[in-house]
């Protein structure tokens, strides 16, 4: 019967088939570095105490804590921050057809800066703890920034060439409201606030990690089953257009998704650069531009960058925590370059 | 009175072979009088602590417990010592060797603390300055669910309350207790000698004081508050930077140094490194190195209008001094430059050096306050 089946059919089923290859493939890279993160650190544990901890069989309450509320947390954190940040980096590329786009780029990592620097310098009259106080007052601001550049979209049609502008508008604005605050912060305010630019995972908790997987556990469907309507707007709005998708809406419904995804990821560990640039582009490389691939491998490849950065930041200097967002740049950027070139190569 | 540990930290130091202390401890247990921290916390502990995480005033937690105090000691925030005072701390490694090798937990202030380390230590209580304790936040709680206490100790804020709460509390976890009050009596002594002298003043001097950290070439942060500024305030001067900065600390801008006209100016020196243009001071600055670093100063645009300039006010004195339990030789030092009458019989160098030769074990030399130019005599 074998023989029935038409040769494109075929075809694709295999490059289906050596797809879903690779994405299992980076899940398998992914749990190694996960791995790797649970069993590094300053306490040089040996690895079975980690692995009995894990399995609930130590009775030792510090190896306990070191390992289920210290590392795990972070490690859990490191992939489904980086998954997140690959998935909204991704459909940010796609729905403003622009290969530079991320949560950066639309001011959307800008808003949640701010808030958290509002937060930081003026947060000591609120009820809440800073520990929550921080994130949400980031995630508000990273709405905010959303909700700035959609009601652009929507007021006028939501072209990528004029979501891209409002959302440099809205980088711009929320950038110079964050030196504002800088400027008049006191020293100790100040730090605390480059500390929080830079990004850090080290104060992620269980209840926070559950917070950002439950945001990309709502979002990812919404995506995937725009999947193949996202797939089409790579063709142009035009074509999108002729075979039924309506692109205004389909760009603003998934802005505002991508916008949550990025606004959760980012108010819990500060603004950590390049993951949703690079994580889109190793997947588009590795897997195509089909989003039913593209979407889970670019959640495979931010999470597997940003678990391997949290190893990375541990080990440059052993003792030392290395800023993650300076990490993820440092080891982002010279392999961005090698991807780009080898692009160049290969055409 | 007696203060439990709770049960998992209770387990935590059986399964750890800590157990000792905990059980030879029973008597000792019902003695250990409560122990309220700098904050008015009130610390659990059945005994001396034997496996403490220092994070901040070595020279204190020294002066309380002696070198031998510091084999209770299992970390420490290395680099708080070892590179804001690196001369200070290089001198203290001969007595204590241990330094050398002690774990370092990394600290607040450039974001490397690390409560894994901690935790891998297995302390049995950490310390902690009230700047170190409010940035580290929830992991407080963290520390606390293990059955670790974490004291707080502020010498910084330069409240006198807090200088001898942060001693005494220091004296009762290092089973040094005596000692403490000695300390404690002492500095409160002399703050009341200062203020007694001070009380009829019938005006405050303007005073200015800079941190020398980059030279005459920066105008460097100020104080109120907290630190200095306290210090200017116990001393009796009038702080032209009271209400001119925003937070305790932070360059003032000099237009407004100018305006005020201060009678008397201070750069705060230390023993930095990598700053060729940092006023020295400290164990290993001679008295010619500090002035000349001073020396520029006086050159600042407008300064050699200043009264302060004129009347060869301009001193240094050492930054460490600025929240230290002996910092009332750094206000000693003020008090005698606005009133020299006042404090005629007061040697302020020599109140220092009397401290180190009795609680401290390095020899006090170098150049820590001094006046760019000598006093005609």
């Amino acid at each position: 019967m074998s023989a029935a089946i038409p040769p494109a059919i075929a075809h694709w089923r295999a490059a289906s088939a050596r797809r879903v290859a690779i994405i299992l493939a980076g899940i398998g890279l992914l749990a190694a570095s996960f791995a790797i993160d649970l069993a590094t650190g300053p306490a040089m544990l040996p690895i079975p105490a980690v692995l009995r901890s894990l399995a609930g069989q130590t009775t030792d309450p510090m190896t306990q804590a070191i390992v289920r509320t210290l590392r795990l947390p972070i490690a859990l954190m490191a992939a489904v921050v980086g998954a997140a940040l690959g998935v909204s980096g991704a459909v940010m590329q796609t729905i403003l057809h622009n290969p530079l786009a991320s949560s950066y780029t639309l001011g959307i990592s800008a808003g949640a800066g701010f808030g958290a620097a509002l937060v930081i310098l003026f947060g000591a009259a609120l009820p809440l703890p800073q520990a929550w106080a921080i994130p949400l007052a980031a995630f508000a601001f990273a709405g905010l920034a959303c909700a700035m550049v959609a009601s652009v979209g929507r007021l006028r049609q939501a072209t990528p060439e004029l979501l891209v502008l409002a959302g440099i508008a809205c980088l711009f604005l929320f950038q110079a409201l964050l030196s504002l605050l800088q400027f008049i912060a006191s020293p100790e305010a100040l730090q605390q606030i480059v500390f929080w630019l830079f990004g850090s995972l080290q104060r992620a908790s269980l209840d926070q990690v559950g917070i950002v997987a439950a945001v990309l556990v709502a979002v990812a469907p919404v995506l995937l089953a725009d999947g193949w309507r996202l797939t089409a707007l790579k063709l142009g709005d035009e074509r999108a257009q002729a075979l039924g998708v309506r692109v205004g809406r389909l760009r603003l419904r998934a802005f505002v998704a991508v916008s949550l995804l990025t606004g959760a990821a980012v108010a819990f560990v500060g603004t950590i650069g390049f993951i949703g640039l690079v994580a889109p582009h190793v997947a588009r490389l590795l897997v195509g531009e089909d989003q039913r691939h593209m979407l889970p491998a670019s959640a495979v490849f931010g999470a597997l960058l940003l678990s391997v950065a949290s190893v990375a930041s541990k080990l440059i200097i052993p003792g030392t925590i290395f800023p993650i967002g300076i990490v993820t740049a440092l080891i982002g950027v010279p392999f961005f370059a090698w991807l780009v070139l080898s692009i160049g190569r290969g055409r | 009175m007696t203060h439990p540990l709770p049960p998992l930290g209770r387990r935590a130091a059986l399964a750890l072979g800590l157990a000792a202390p905990f059980v030879t401890s029973r008597a000792a247990r019902a003695a250990m009088p409560p122990i309220i921290d700098a904050l008015g916390r009130r610390i659990s502990l059945p005994a001396p602590a034997e496996r403490i995480v220092l994070c901040f005033n070595y020279e204190e937690f020294t002066a309380v417990a002696g070198p031998a105090g510091w084999d209770r000691v299992v970390g420490f925030s290395k680099t708080l010592w070892s590179a804001w005072r690196a001369a200070v701390y290089q001198r203290y490694l001969a007595p204590i060797p241990r330094l050398a090798t002690l774990p370092d937990v990394g600290n607040t202030d450039d974001n490397s603390f690390s409560l894994e380390k901690v935790l891998s230590l297995r302390p049995d209580l950490v310390i902690m300055a009230e700047w170190s304790f409010s940035a580290i936040g929830p992991q407080v709680k963290q520390l606390e669910a293990l059955g670790i206490p974490v004291m707080v100790i502020d010498y910084n804020a330069e409240i006198p309350a807090r200088h001898v709460a942060s001693t005494i509390a220091m004296g009762q976890v290092t089973g040094n207790e005596a000692r403490a009050q000695t300390l404690a009596a002492l500095y409160t002594d002399k703050l009341a000698d200062i203020a007694r002298r001070i009380k009829d003043a019938p005006s405050h001097p303007k005073a200015y004081i800079e941190l020398g950290q980059g030279g005459a070439g920066v105008i460097g942060n100020t104080y109120w508050k907290g630190m200095w500024g306290r210090l200017l305030d116990f001393a009796g001067a009038d702080n032209i930077a009271a209400g001119r900065i925003p937070g305790a600390y932070g360059p003032l801008n000099p237009e407004y140094v100018l305006a005020a006209n201060p009678a008397a100016i201070f750069i705060a020196g230390s023993s930095w490194t990598g700053q060729p243009n940092a006023v020295l001071t400290g164990f290993d600055a001679p008295e010619a190195t500090t002035r000349a670093r001073l020396a520029p100063y006086p050159n600042r645009q407008g300064w050699p209008q200043l009264t302060a300039i004129r009347d060869g006010q301009l001193f240094a004195i050492e930054h460490g001094l600025c929240r230290a339990l002996f910092d009332y030789t750094a206000t000693y030092f003020i008090a005698k430059a606005i009133f020299p009458d006042r404090f005629a019989d007061i040697d302020p160098v020599g109140e220092l050096r009397s401290y180190h030769e009795r609680f401290l074990p390095v020899t006090f030399e170098g150049t820590w306050m001094t006046r760019l130019t000598p006093l005609a005599a």
